[in-house]
C-alpha cells in the first residue's frame, strides 16, 4: 500500500487506532456476555477472532487469536492457555487462507467459522469430558457441545455484520500506482 | 324625582322589594333548608355548573402553570433530588438488609457448628461458561484466607469445594460434578453410608447421586443426606440434599439414590467458605505452605 501524503498517513493512523479500540471493546463485551448467567451461551470470541483474522496480517491474527483464547479459557474455566494455543493456530491459518486463496465473502467466513468453532467444541469435549470416561458422556456432546456450536454459528452472523460495518468505514483501502499494478502482474 | 316616586314603576319596584324581603323572612323560618324554588333551580343548574366549574378549574390550572412555571420547575428539581437521595438510601438499606440476613444465617450455622471457621459471605461472580456441572467463581480468594479444597456451603447445606484460588477470586467445583466425591450418610438411619458423586445425567437436572450404598439399605424417599466427615475434606453433619429416587446399580451389587441438593446450585447468589473445621485433613497445598 502506498501512502501519498502526510494527511493520508494521519488518517490511516487515526482509523487504525479507532478500529483496534473497537476490536478490544467487542472482545471485552463478548467476554462479559460469556460470563453472564448459568445458561448455555455461544463462544462469541471464536467468530470475533476469525473476523479479525480475515482482514489482518498473519502475525497480528495469531496474537489476537491468542488473546481471545485466553479470554475463553478464563470464561470457560479451562486450563489457561489451552484455547489460546488453539485459536492462535486457527487464526493464523485463516489469515493465510484469505491472503492466498479465499475472497472476503460471507459464505467463506461462514464455513470457516463453522469448521473452527466445531473443532473448538469437539476438542473441548474430547479433552475435558470424553477423555475422562464419565458414564453417559455423550450426553454432554449432544446436549451441550453441539448446542453451543449451533449458538456460536448463529451469533457469528451478527458478529460478521458488526465487523463488516467497522471494516467498511475504518479499514484502509489500498492505493496502487500504475507501476505497482504492472509489477504485481 | 317626584314624578318617579309617584309613578307605577316605583310602586312595582317597592312591591318587588317587599316580595324579596318576604321571601327572605320565609327562608329564615325554614331553618337552613332551601326554598322549593331555589332547590329546583339548584337541581336544574347543577350539571351546567359542574361543567362550567371544570372548565374554569382547567383554565385556572393552565394560567397557574404559566404564571408559576419557574416555581414548579424549581420544586420539581428539588423533589427529583429528594427522590434520588431516597432511592439511594433505599438501595443502601436493601444492601444492609441482605447483609444482615446473610450474617444472621451465618450466625445460625456457627451456632450449629461451633468447631467450624467460616469466611465472610462471598458473592457469586459468575458461572463457568457452558460447564455442565455448574462450576462458579466467587469474589474472595487467597487474600481472604481461602485455600484450595476448602468446602463451600450455603445456610442450607454443602454446595462444593474450592478448586482454584487466585488473589481475589476462587473457582468452586459443585456437588453436581463427577470429579467431587463426598463421604456421606443418611441422617434418618445414621447407618447407610455412601459416596456423593455427580454424574453427567443427574447434572442435567441439577441433581447429584449417592453411590456405593449397601444393597440392603433402609433409605427412603425424602430422607436427608448429610456429610459423614470421614474423608477429612468436609466437616461432619452438614446437609447435602434429599433423596428423590432409589435404584440398584447395573452390577447388581450396590444401590444408588438420586439426590436433590438442599440449595438450587444453578441459582446461587452468595456462599460461605469453611476455612477450618475439626477433623480437617491437611491438604498437600497446606502442607507445602505451612511454616
Amino acid at each position: 500500500m502506498r501512502l501519498k501524503t502526510p494527511r493520508e498517513k494521519r488518517i490511516l493512523y487515526i482509523k487504525t487506532t479507532v478500529r483496534w479500540i473497537l476490536y478490544i471493546i467487542i472482545i471485552l463485551l463478548s467476554f462479559t456476555l460469556m460470563t453472564t448467567g448459568s445458561w448455555l451461551k455461544p463462544v462469541f470470541l471464536v467468530p470475533v477472532a476469525i473476523c479479525i483474522a480475515i482482514s489482518n496480517d498473519t502475525m497480528i491474527s495469531a496474537y489476537t487469536g491468542a488473546f481471545c483464547g485466553f479470554m475463553i479459557d478464563i470464561a470457560c474455566g479451562r486450563l489457561f492457555g489451552y484455547n489460546a494455543v488453539l485459536l492462535t493456530v486457527f487464526c493464523a491459518l485463516v489469515s493465510l487462507l484469505y491472503e492466498l486463496y479465499l475472497r472476503k465473502k460471507f459464505l467463506n467466513y461462514l464455513w470457516i467459522t463453522a469448521l473452527v468453532s466445531f473443532l473448538q467444541c469437539w476438542l473441548d469435549y474430547k479433552f475435558y469430558y470424553q477423555m475422562w470416561d464419565y458414564p453417559d458422556v455423550e450426553h454432554i456432546f449432544y446436549n451441550i457441545s453441539l448446542k453451543v456450536w449451533i449458538y456460536t454459528l448463529i451469533s457469528s452472523v451478527v458478529i460478521y455484520i458488526i465487523f463488516a460495518v467497522i471494516h467498511k468505514f475504518l479499514m484502509p483501502k489500498e492505493h496502487l500506482t500504475i507501476e505497482d499494478v504492472i509489477k504485481a502482474n | 324625582m317626584r314624578e318617579f316616586l309617584k309613578s307605577t314603576r316605583f310602586k312595582v319596584l317597592l312591591a318587588f322589594i317587599a316580595f324579596l324581603v318576604g321571601i327572605m323572612i320565609y327562608s329564615v323560618t325554614k331553618g337552613g333548608y332551601s326554598l322549593s324554588g331555589a332547590s329546583f333551580i339548584n337541581t336544574v343548574t347543577k350539571p351546567i355548573r359542574t361543567f362550567s366549574n371544570s372548565i374554569s378549574t382547567k383554565i385556572e390550572d393552565i394560567v397557574d402553570r404559566y404564571e408559576n412555571s419557574d416555581f414548579y420547575y424549581k420544586q420539581n428539581q428539588d423533589l427529583q433530588k429528594k427522590i434520588g437521595e431516597l432511592n439511594k438510601q433505599l438501595a443502601d438499606y436493601e444492601d444492609l438488609k441482605t447483609e444482615v440476613e446473610e450474617l444472621r444465617k451465618l450466625a445460625v450455622i456457627k451456632e450449629k457448628h461451633p468447631d467450624s471457621v467460616f469466611s465472610q459471605p462471598a458473592e457469586i461472580l459468575g458461572y463457568v461458561a457452558n460447564d455442565p456441572f455448574k462450576s462458579f467463581t466467587i469474589d474472595i480468594g487467597h487474600e481472604d484466607g481461602i485455600t484450595p479444597y476448602c468446602p463451600v456451603a450455603t445456610p442450607e447445606g454443602i454446595v462444593g469445594i474450592v478448586i482454584e484460588v487466585s488473589q481475589y477470586t476462587s473457582t468452586v467445583r459443585t456437588i453436581l460434578s463427577p470429579d467431587l466425591s463426598i463421604a456421606s450418610v443418611c441422617s434418618a438411619t445414621n447407618a447407610d453410608f455412601g459416596i456423593i458423586e455427580g454424574s453427567v445425567v443427574t447434572a442435567e437436572n441439577n441433581m447429584t447421586k449417592l453411590t456405593h450404598l449397601n444393597i440392603n439399605h433402609e433409605i427412603k424417599k425424602d430422607d436427608l443426606i448429610i456429610t459423614s466427615g470421614s474423608s477429612g475434606l468436609f466437616p461432619k453433619d452438614y446437609p447435602i440434599g434429599t433423596v428423590k429416587s432409589i435404584g440398584v446399580e447395573s452390577n447388581g451389587l450396590t444401590a444408588y439414590a438420586e439426590i436433590e441438593p438442599c440449595t438450587d446450585i444453578s441459582r446461587l447468589r452468595s456462599v460461605f467458605v469453611i476455612t477450618d473445621f475439626s477433623g480437617k485433613k491437611e491438604t498437600e497445598y497446606e502442607a507445602e505452605n505451612t511454616p
